[in-house]
């Protein structure tokens, strides 16, 4: 699949001082950023001391990342850089500091009121609130997407050497992801069911939440989950939810071809996508296969 | 000293009310007034979304006096999911509106939202039809969830909030048109022009749901929204509402109506008539009279339909059950 023309558009949007921001803005985004970067790593390994220049430069100091330059809060968006500065093999401790921040991280189901007002006062949501994860931003509750990216920068960060907490966390993460399981399959935000009434899925959150669970024992959940991918995959026209589709379907070793023919026929040459964030995906999907996938769990 | 407990309950809450009164006067929790003596409201008929709409529209948009020429407009339109139903406002609105103000002198129109619950916005925009209104150069889409942010100061602090990150886009407008679905809400109750506001708080800084703004409070947070991003007009889409578990789960309710108004507190307290209930008694409409605009129905002058009863009240949750006027209009 040709991925060139894209790849060269999203370099020509590269800002001035390094990274990439969500589209014609000055503003730096921590998720383009990340995105980007895996895909100019795929392409050209040797530039990963330039790639990871500008994450390094945005962590805080407490670890994290924030989700945009000029924010100083701390963001889901630590758990996308750990897994870039994996792939970059990155040894400027980081990676630590960010794992550091991950492993203190929860939502704020975590806190024992809050467990206990979803458990006996608003239980108009239905979820497990033992069952917990990570935020989109400290204070909040558990989310699915940030909740699965976590866990993937966890089990690729520590697939060598795994200490106790982070084996807590990574299952922790894996139960919550398991209990938020929309009926029939796949995932939302994480809002399976309300008043009783079950919420759909959608295909993003769906591929990322199998990505996370890639390596774990293919229970009917996620058998479910991951046919209700395929199903909705045969008719998505739009590039985000596509590229996503095929990067999880990939690793299962679900047949990609037709859909990154589909892709290509969407992305074209890459102009037309404004979002840096979609073509950066589009990319890596169109290039599933060809790299070292940048969201692989060693087994 | 004997105190009886009716004296006791009367002096109890006389003491309430004065410490409300004089908390807020101390300590106001808004540094903005948009109220002003009376609001102007349009109830349009339409009984399906067609190619008259765009006429439909104009002849009503002229019943207001504003200004447009050379301004950048933003339409906030209600676009939520890629589900079927009246989840989202619908896209033969949203292009007449577009169009509609380009014909009245507008530099240009800018479609923005950003949906609380689908990361992907373009999947949303495809489902609601709306790529085919956006051929026009000088009609342009932005997804307010991945816009540049600007730090901006609340101009009311309801939500405890205090600022909020919000789009570019949105804070360079010159007139903010919010276009809401007419819809029941399992958390707010109503979801109209000013919850519809939620969507200008955008998922790359809060998350998808923007869960913050639930935990800050639902009501404050659309009074603290509504006070810093001022609409200067509503055009409501009631013309295929949403009854029971709204916003997303709910039925279809004919209701064939657009609502025009040139104030989102008189709009929302219009449409909650229309919708059976009480307007006084959805928390962040009876608030939001008190500096946002007009609720109370002597200030609101009507200048196309009158709301004319019998109204059927939209179903609602059982928790919604109060928000049922005891006697509509």
């Amino acid at each position: 699949m040709d991925h060139v023309g894209p790849l060269q558009e999203l370099r020509r949007r590269e800002l001035f001082g390094g990274g990439w921001s969500f589209s014609s803005s000055p503003q730096m985004s921590l998720e383009a950023t990340c995105l980007a970067s895996f895909s100019v790593l795929a392409e050209q390994p040797s530039s990963a001391s330039h790639v990871v220049l500008p994450l390094l430069h945005a962590q805080l100091s407490d670890g994290s990342w924030p989700s945009f330059i000029s924010d100083g809060e701390s963001s889901w968006t630590t758990a996308l850089a750990i897994c870039v500065l994996n792939s970059a093999n990155d040894s400027s401790g980081a990676r630590e500091r960010g794992l550091s921040w991950l492993l203190k991280t929860n939502g704020r189901e975590a806190n024992w009121f809050w467990r206990w007002k979803f458990k006996l006062a608003d239980r108009a949501v239905r979820f497990d609130p033992d069952r917990y994860g990570w935020p989109w931003l400290s204070g909040s509750a558990s989310w699915v997407i940030p909740t699965a990216f976590s866990v993937i920068a966890i089990k690729q960060f520590t697939a060598c050497s795994r200490s106790e907490i982070s084996e807590r966390r990574i299952r922790l993460g894996v139960d919550m992801l398991l209990d938020r399981v929309c009926l029939g399959g796949g995932w939302n935000s994480g809002n399976s069911f309300v008043y009783g009434v079950p919420l759909p899925a959608h295909v993003e959150s769906t591929a990322i939440a199998l990505l996370a669970l890639q390596d774990e024992e293919r229970t009917s959940v996620i058998q479910a989950s991951l046919a209700w991918l395929k199903q909705r995959s045969s008719n998505i026209e739009s590039v985000e939810s596509l590229a996503w589709c095929i990067l999880s379907l990939f690793v299962y070793q679900e047949p990609v071809e037709h859909l990154k023919a589909r892709l290509a026929t969407l992305v074209g040459d890459g102009r037309g996508i404004r979002n840096n964030a979609t073509l950066a995906a589009a990319i890596l999907a169109l290039k599933c296969g060809e790299m070292i996938h940048p969201f692989e769990v060693l087994r | 000293m004997n105190v009886d407990r009716r004296r006791f309950v009367g002096s109890a809450a006389g003491l309430a009310a004065t410490t409300a009164v004089t908390g807020d006067w101390l300590s106001p929790k808004h540094s903005v007034s948009d109220r002003r003596p009376r609001s102007l409201v349009a109830i349009l008929n339409a009984a399906e979304y067609s190619e008259k709409t765009e006429a439909l529209l104009m002849d009503g948009l002229r019943l207001f006096r504003f200004n447009v020429l050379g301004k950048m407009v933003l339409l906030k339109p209600n676009l939520v999911e890629d589900l079927p139903g009246p989840v989202n406002t619908n896209a033969n609105i949203i292009g007449a509106a577009a169009r509609c103000f380009l014909r009245l002198g507008a530099a240009r129109v800018v479609i923005g939202e950003g949906p609380g619950h689908q990361r992907d916005t373009e999947l949303v925009v495809q489902a609601a039809d709306l790529k085919p209104h956006l051929a026009d150069r000088r009609i342009k889409f932005v997804d307010l969830n991945r816009d540049e942010l600007a730090r901006v100061k609340l101009k009311a602090n309801y939500s405890g909030l205090g600022e909020l990150w919000l789009p570019r886009t949105v804070l360079d407008s010159d007139f903010v048109v919010s276009m809401p679905k007419v819809k029941t809400h399992h958390w707010a109750g109503v979801t109209l022009s000013m919850k519809n506001m939620f969507g200008v708080v955008p998922g790359m800084k809060y998350g998808w749901p923007k869960n913050l703004l639930h935990w800050h409070g639902i009501h404050e947070s659309i009074l603290d929204i509504c006070a810093t991003v001022p609409i200067h007009f509503v055009i409501a889409d009631g013309i295929t509402a949403m009854e029971g578990n709204g916003p997303l789960q709910g039925i279809a309710r004919e209701l064939g109506k657009i609502v025009l108004a040139d104030d989102p507190a008189a709009a929302d307290a219009t449409c909650a008539r229309l919708m059976g209930f009480d307007p006084h008694r959805v928390q962040h409409l009876s608030e939001g009279g008190r500096f946002l605009g007009n609720v109370r129905a002597d200030r609101i002058t009507m200048l196309a339909e009158r709301i004319e009863g019998p109204i059927r009240p939209f179903a609602v949750l059982p928790e919604f059950h109060y928000l049922l006027a005891r006697t509509v209009l």
